[in-house]
């Protein structure tokens, strides 16, 4: 959830998300409960700034694709209290989602663009650009890519000076939890990095505390 | 000046009389106060009438001059006293006239017969009448002569006999394979009354069979499912209603039989139209709509586009509903909210939830059951869970009232909606604490009954998620040791246990990995698995988070910990590689 201005910068570079490559386990980090956190980068050529992000995963339905969850920036300057979004997100699994998104005022070029920035897409860049990768097999892919769009504030106001109108190109990576993700929205500033990492959150270790919906 | 009859003392005077012209008077006075007065029918019932009438029946001569009149008369009456007041029925068969009235199907009286067919049929529209046994050859074959008869009393009679008593898969098997379908299918050619008498049949045949279903679908091929698809564009409602009842239930069998889904949105059409009819038609719509509806995406999405939720919620606006509208609507609206989250918004955003909550104080016991089973379906969503619209005072209040409601069935509905709302993502539970709701669900995991039990467990684990240590704590305090380990019995609960060791040990730097489990041949299932899975869930969620958390497992020399163990004993062998963890190893994410 970037400041709600308008800059027109030069996409800054980014480094690599991860480079490690995972023994094929999914999804135990990608559970419901289980809290990230780390930064986002919301530089601009004015100055330098970043903000501390808390990610907690809500919920999952890895049948639809689907997962939820709330995120919450601290130290956010124009705010008296850290501002908590909820936000849903798409998993591609090109059964229920391709890398191609369709709305949100992305374009299949904005798509593979944003995409190539994670260094683990780039094995699936030639088949993407055919077919948005609708007919790769990504279930034993040691990364999971997904799209997260906030939908609502949660504890403050929408004239809270932040906007949620983009949305966030993720890559999950499988093997130690790490979220690397860019903040898309036209009217925001390009290339925002969003760098989490697993937490046990005051935990010694990770645990599996659960609920089920009736 | 409304005419005044003679007194009920006088009519049953006569009833009693010796001359048969006073007698068949009487009874004839007596059919015409009676009929569609319910009042009337309780007061004669209470001063015997009833007995004297079955022994008329009995007594009567058919060979002599008035013996006829009398049985007709008498089986009239009969009837009329058992059309729609179950005490009446109570008093025609605590009277013996059931098998008397049987028996007349057979005279040579064409006119005995009909009436002895039509009060029988007033009777099988009671559940209180006799089941038919439709596994006696005789009483088969006596059943379909009745559907074969040229005569509609008789063909209507076996209808209703099929309505009343087809209830499980064998009866619907047995009728199947002895020709009933066909039978009942060549009926829908006849009158209105044996067309929708007939189709009420098939359905009851049909329903929840998907073995009778397929021997349908290809009869007279196809032509039989033919004929009922053209009977939803029936100009009388009941008949469509009763013919998309069918297709209902051949549709909700196998998906292969209506695959159009145009034939779908007819339906949904057609059962939304029928809302407007304000009688029973409108009412049963409201329950078909959910059977067509229930467990489906796909059709559920069909219904969202046909503004099926608008559509319910005009009706609801209307403050005078019957009790068995209200709670039709309420379970179309958890039908159609069960899985679609596009329906859920849509169902907040028409504020139907101030009447829901509205209904959940409502007279009727079966109008909250629905209340509280839409407002489980509509909280089934992380994202509204999320937004804390649930988590208010006037719905936390109304539903831990309800807890404590005498039908159980309310009960359990309640249950299922507070297991939802209770996941608010919040560590504070404050709210529902407030309202008394722990001291409630706790009273319930100790109830006799398994479903209350169940539920009130599954509340408890839920609302313990990502709880913080003071609600953990209360739930503890008031849960007792001792309750938690008792709740926790059984087998075939492996994962729930090795996930519960995950959370006690990883704190205490200690890694387990399952390497294989092993289930013994001679596995025993426990008579309420269910609610011990819930109960360590419950246990799992407890125990996770910090170091203080984990030592509720070793609480009273570790019972928990004891009755998780000896359970799983007896269940499983569970090769576990225990390894003392060095300081500032991560444990390994384990595979599920």
């Amino acid at each position: 959830m970037p400041v709600r201005v308008l800059e027109n910068t030069a996409p800054s570079q980014v480094s690599g998300a991860n480079s490690g490559r995972s023994s094929g386990q999914s999804c135990s980090l990608l559970g419901v409960g289980q809290a990230f956190s780390g930064t986002q980068n919301v530089s601009s050529v004015q100055k330098d700034e970043a903000w501390r992000v808390n990610v907690r995963i809500q919920g999952c339905d890895l049948e639809h694709g689907y997962l939820c969850g709330t995120m919450e920036a601290l130290n956010v300057p124009m705010a008296d209290t850290p501002v908590v979004t909820f936000w849903e997100g798409e998993i591609v699994d090109t059964k229920n989602y391709t890398f191609f998104t369709g709305k949100w005022e992305a374009t299949p070029e904005d798509d593979i663009r944003h995409w190539s920035k994670f260094p683990s897409f780039s094995p699936l860049l030639v088949q993407v650009e055919v077919d948005g990768g609708k007919s790769l097999d990504l279930s034993n892919y040691p990364y999971i890519f997904m799209r997260w769009k906030e939908q609502y504030f949660v504890n403050v106001g929408t004239d809270c000076g932040l906007t949620i109108a983009g949305f966030y190109y993720i890559c999950f990576s499988c093997s130690d939890g790490s979220i690397s993700g860019f903040y898309y929205d036209p009217n925001s500033s390009p290339y925002q990095k969003l760098e989490l990492k697993s937490t046990n959150d005051g935990r010694s270790g990770f645990s599996f505390s659960s609920y089920e919906l009736q | 000046m409304p005419a005044t009859g003679p007194s009920y003392d006088l009519i049953l005077h006569r009833l009693a009389s010796s001359d048969c012209e006073i007698k068949l008077k009487a009874i004839r006075e007596l059919k015409n106060q009676i009929i569609g007065n319910r009042t009337k029918k309780l007061s004669y019932i209470k001063l015997g009438a009833v007995p004297v009438l079955a022994a008329v029946l009995a007594d009567a001569d058919a060979d002599s001059a008035s013996g006829p009149s009398l049985i007709v008369q008498s089986a009239a009456a009969l009837g009329s006293f058992a059309c729609g007041v179950d005490a009446g029925v109570r008093a025609v068969l605590d009277a013996g006239a059931f098998p008397h009235l049987s028996k007349l199907l057979s005279a040579s009286d064409d006119k005995v017969v009909d009436a002895a067919a039509r009060s029988l049929r007033m009777i099988y529209q009671s559940k209180l009448a006799p089941k038919y046994d439709f596994f006696k050859e005789q009483d088969m074959g006596f059943l379909l002569s009745l559907l074969k008869n040229g005569n509609e009393n008789l063909t209507g009679l076996g209808a209703s006999i099929i309505i009343h008593s087809c209830q499980t898969s064998d009866e619907q098997n047995v009728l199947c394979c002895a020709g009933a379908l066909e039978n009942l299918i060549s009926l829908l050619d006849g009158s209105l009354s044996q067309r929708d008498s007939s189709l009420e049949s098939i359905a009851a045949i049909l329903k929840n069979n998907p073995e009778v279903v397929s021997k349908f679908v290809d009869l007279q091929n196809r032509r039989a499912l033919s004929s009922i698809i053209e009977l939803t564009k029936d100009r009388y409602s009941r008949t469509r209603l009763l013919a998309c009842l069918c297709l209902i239930y051949v549709q909700n069998s196998s998906s292969c039989y209506l695959q159009d889904t145009g034939t779908k949105t007819k339906l949904i059409n057609i059962l939304l139209e029928l809302l407007d009819d304000s009688d029973h038609v409108g009412d049963n719509a409201c329950f078909a709509f959910s059977t067509l509806v229930a467990e489906r995406e796909d059709v559920q999405k069909l219904a969202f586009e046909a503004n099926a939720i608008d559509k319910f919620n005009n009706h609801l606006q209307n403050c005078a509903l019957h009790p068995k509208r209200l709670e039709g609507i309420f379970l179309a609206l958890a039908a159609l909210c069960s899985k679609l989250e596009c329906s859920r918004s849509k169902f907040l955003s028409l504020q139907v939830l101030n009447i829901l909550v509205d209904a959940l104080a409502y007279d009727d016991a079966n109008v909250r059951t629905a209340a509280c089973i839409c407002l489980k379906s509509v909280s089934r969503s992380v994202k509204n869970l999320s937004a804390g619209y649930f988590m208010n005072e006037r719905i936390i209040a109304s539903l831990v009232r309800l807890l404590s409601d005498l039908s159980t069935s309310v009960q359990v509905a309640a249950l299922g909606a507070i297991s939802n709302i209770v996941i608010n993502f919040t560590p504070q539970k404050s709210r529902f604490m407030q309202c008394g709701g722990i001291k409630e669900l706790v009273q319930l995991t100790k109830s006799m009954d398994s479903s209350l039990r169940l539920n009130a467990v599954w509340a408890l684990r839920n609302m313990v998620f990502l709880a913080d240590k003071m609600c953990k704590e209360r739930i503890f305090m008031e849960l007792t040791v001792s309750s938690v380990a008792s709740l926790i019995c059984g087998n075939g609960l492996h994962c729930q246990f090795l996930f519960f060791l995950i959370n006690w040990c990883v704190p205490k730097k200690v890694i387990i990995v399952p390497k294989k489990v092993i289930i013994d041949s001679g596995y025993t299932a426990d008579p309420e698995p269910s609610v011990q899975e819930q109960a360590l869930a419950l246990v799992r969620n407890l125990v996770d988070g910090c170091i203080d958390c984990v030592e509720y497992a070793f609480a009273e020399d570790g019972i928990i910990l004891d009755a998780v163990g000896k359970q799983l004993q007896k269940s499983s062998k569970i090769d576990i590689g225990i390894q003392k963890n060095g300081d500032g190893m991560v444990p390994e994410p384990l595979h599920e």
